[in-house]
C-alpha cells in the first residue's frame, strides 16, 4: 500500500515535470506545441552527451535546459512567430518540427536504445518501503519547479504580464505589454522545461529518438484537462497519474498505459473545462 | 506652436474591406477634453481602436504630439503615454485590484506613488487591493478602469463609454476626476460617449459621428450645442 502511494506521488511528479512546459506554452500562446516530445528527446540526448563525456550527471540538467532554451528560442523566432495569425498552421508546424527533431537525432546518434547515468543511485527507506531515491528526488524537483513557476507568475512583473496575456492579450497590448516578447520568452522557457524534463526522466528509462512520443500524448491530455492552470495540472497529474498506477497494478500495464488518455477524454466529455476552475 | 496631443487627418478605417469611419478629421490640444458622440454602431469605438493601433488605417494619418504613429502596435502607443480604456472586457476580472492597477504602469516600482494619486480620487481602492476585480460592483469596476488609466499619468486618455449603465452619482464622480486630472497633468482626453449630460459636464468640445462621418462639431458651451447634438442623436 505504501509502495503504491509512493508510486502515485512520484508518477504525478514525473508527469508534472513533463507537462509543465507544454502547459505554459498552451496558456500564453493558445497552441499545443507538438514538438514538445522532440524537446523532451533533445533533453534526453543532452543527458546522454554528458554521460558519454564522463561529466558529473547533475550537469545534464542545466545543459539540457540550456539546449532546450536556445533551440526553443530559434524555433519561436523562425517557425512559430511567422504563423501567429494562423494558429492551426502553427500547431501543424510544431508537429512537423517534432518529426524533424526525431530524424536529426537518428542521423546524429543512431536508432539504438541508450542509457544515461543517474545522478543518484540506490534506495531509501520511506513509509516502511525501500524506494528509489531518484524517484523520490523527482518529487522534490516537481515541488521546486511548481514553487519556482508560482513565484515567477505571482511574484514578478514578467509573471504579471504573462498572466495578463493569458487572460486577455488584446487588453494587455493596450497597456504597454509587448505580447510578442512574452510569447517568445514563454516558448523558450517551455522548451527549456521540456528538455529539462527529458533529462530528468532518462535515468528512469532509456534514450532513443522516439522517447518523447508517449510522453507527449500523456502530457497533451493532461494539459487539455488542466486548462492554463499550473494548480489544475498538479491536481490532474495526481488524479490521472494515480489512476494509471492503480490500473497498472490491479489491471494490466497495457491498460494502465491507456488510462490517462481514456480518463481525460471522459473527463472532458463530462466537464469540458476539466480540472480548471472555469 | 504646440503640437496637437492627437490629430486625425482624414482618417478612414474599418474591418477588412468594409470601411466603418470615413475621412474623419479632429484635433485635441494638450489639456483639452473632447467628446465624440454618437449612437451605437456609428464607428466611435472603431475610431478609438484605430487611434490605438488595433485597426489599420485605410487612409489618412494619425499624429500623436506631432509624430505620425500609424502602424505602431498598441503596446508602443501605450508606452508613448496613451492610456486606453475599452468599453468591453476592459479589466482583468480574475486579477486583483492591485494587479490591475500595476498593469497601468510600465514599472511596478512606481506603484506606491501611482496608488497614492488615484487613491485620492477613489479612496476604496487602497483598501481593496487584494480583492478580485471581477467581484467589484459595476460602478467600482468603472472607477478602477479610470484609476488604472491614470496610474501612469498619461499624456492622452482614450475612454470608451465609461458612463454607460452607471448611477448619476458615479457619473458625476468620474466627471470630477477627469477634470481634476486634466487640471493637474494637462492630459488630453478623448471621450467616446452617448451620454450628452456627462459629455457636457466634462468636455470642452464635441463632434457627432454618424455612419462613420462627423456631421456636427463645436464647443459644448455654445448656445444651441445641446439641442443640435440631441437632434443629431435622435435622427
Amino acid at each position: 500500500m505504501s509502495a503504491q502511494f509512493l508510486d502515485i506521488v512520484t508518477t504525478a511528479a514525473i508527469f508534472y515535470v513533463v507537462a509543465a512546459g507544454l502547459l505554459i506554452i498552451f496558456g500564453v500562446m493558445k497552441i499545443i506545441n507538438f514538438a514538445h516530445g522532440g524537446f523532451l528527446t533533445i533533453g534526453g540526448y543532452a543527458a546522454l552527451i554528458v554521460t558519454q563525456l564522463g561529466l558529473d550527471p547533475w550537469l545534464a540538467l542545466p545543459f539540457a535546459a540550456l539546449v532546450g532554451l536556445v533551440i526553443g528560442a530559434l524555433v519561436e523566432r523562425f517557425v512559430v512567430r511567422p504563423l501567429y495569425a494562423r494558429p492551426l498552421d502553427a500547431i501543424l508546424a510544431t508537429w512537423g518540427l517534432g518529426i524533424i527533431i526525431g530524424q536529426l537525432i537518428t542521423i546524429g546518434f543512431g536508432r539504438e536504445v541508450q542509457f544515461v547515468q543517474s545522478p543518484v543511485q540506490g534506495a531509501a527507506l520511506v513509509l516502511g518501503e525501500s524506494y528509489s531515491q531518484y524517484r523520490l528526488l523527482l518529487v522534490l524537483g516537481a515541488l521546486l519547479l511548481a514553487a519556482l513557476l508560482a513565484a515567477v507568475l505571482h511574484g514578478t512583473r514578467l509573471g504579471l504580464m504573462t498572466r495578463a496575456v493569458i487572460m486577455n492579450e488584446s487588453l494587455a497590448r493596450g497597456l504597454g505589454i509587448n505580447s510578442g516578447l512574452v510569447r517568445f520568452a514563454t516558448f523558450s522557457l517551455g522548451s527549456a522545461l521540456a528538455s529539462l524534463a527529458g533529462a530528468l526522466i532518462t535515468p528512469l528509462s532509456s534514450v532513443d529518438p522516439n522517447m518523447g512520443v508517449p510522453w507527449l500524448v500523456n502530457a497533451f491530455m493532461l494539459v487539455l484537462v488542466s486548462g492554463a492552470s499550473l494548480v489544475s495540472l498538479g491536481v490532474a497529474t495526481l488524479v490521472l497519474g494515480g489512476a494509471q498506477v492503480l490500473i497498472s497494478a490491479y489491471g494490466s500495464p497495457i491498460l494502465g498505459s491507456l488510462t490517462i488518455v481514456v480518463l481525460a477524454a471522459v473527463i472532458l466529455r463530462i466537464r469540458p473545462q476539466g480540472f480548471a476552475r472555469e | 506652436m504646440t503640437a496637437a496631443a492627437l490629430e486625425l487627418d482624414r482618417v478612414s478605417s474599418g474591418y477588412g474591406e468594409a470601411l466603418v469611419i470615413r475621412e474623419v478629421a479632429l484635433s485635441l490640444a494638450p489639456g483639452e477634453i473632447f467628446a465624440l458622440l454618437g449612437k451605437n454602431g456609428m464607428g466611435k469605438s472603431t475610431l478609438l481602436k484605430t487611434v490605438m493601433g488595433y485597426l489599420p488605417l485605410a487612409a489618412g494619418a494619425v499624429r500623436l504630439f506631432g509624430e505620425a504613429v500609424a502602424g505602431l502596435p498598441p503596446y508602443r502607443l501605450a508606452r508613448r503615454g496613451v492610456a486606453y480604456s475599452p468599453q468591453e472586457q476592459a479589466l482583468f476580472q480574475d486579477l486583483s485590484v492591485g494587479d490591475n492597477l500595476r498593469l497601468g504602469l510600465a514599472d511596478s516600482a512606481l506603484f506606491a506613488a501611482g496608488l497614492e494619486r488615484v487613491g485620492a480620487f477613489f479612496p476604496f481602492l487602497p483598501e481593496r487591493l487584494r480583492q478580485r476585480a471581477g467581484t467589484l460592483s459595476g460602478g467600482e469596476q468603472k472607477m478602477l478602469l479610470v484609476a488604472r488609466a491614470l496610474m501612469a499619468r498619461p499624456r492622452l486618455l482614450l475612454i470608451d463609454e465609461i458612463s454607460e449603465g452607471l448611477q448619476p452619482s458615479i457619473v458625476q464622480k468620474l466627471a470630477e476626476v477627469l477634470r481634476a486630472e486634466r487640471a493637474a497633468s494637462q492630459a488630453a482626453i478623448l471621450l467616446v460617449e452617448q451620454n450628452v449630460h456627462f459629455a457636457r459636464a466634462v468636455a470642452d468640445r464635441y463632434a457627432v459621428l454618424k455612419r462613420g462621418e462627423i456631421v456636427d462639431s463645436g464647443r459644448l458651451d455654445d448656445a444651441g450645442a445641446e439641442s443640435r447634438i440631441v437632434r443629431e442623436l435622435s435622427v
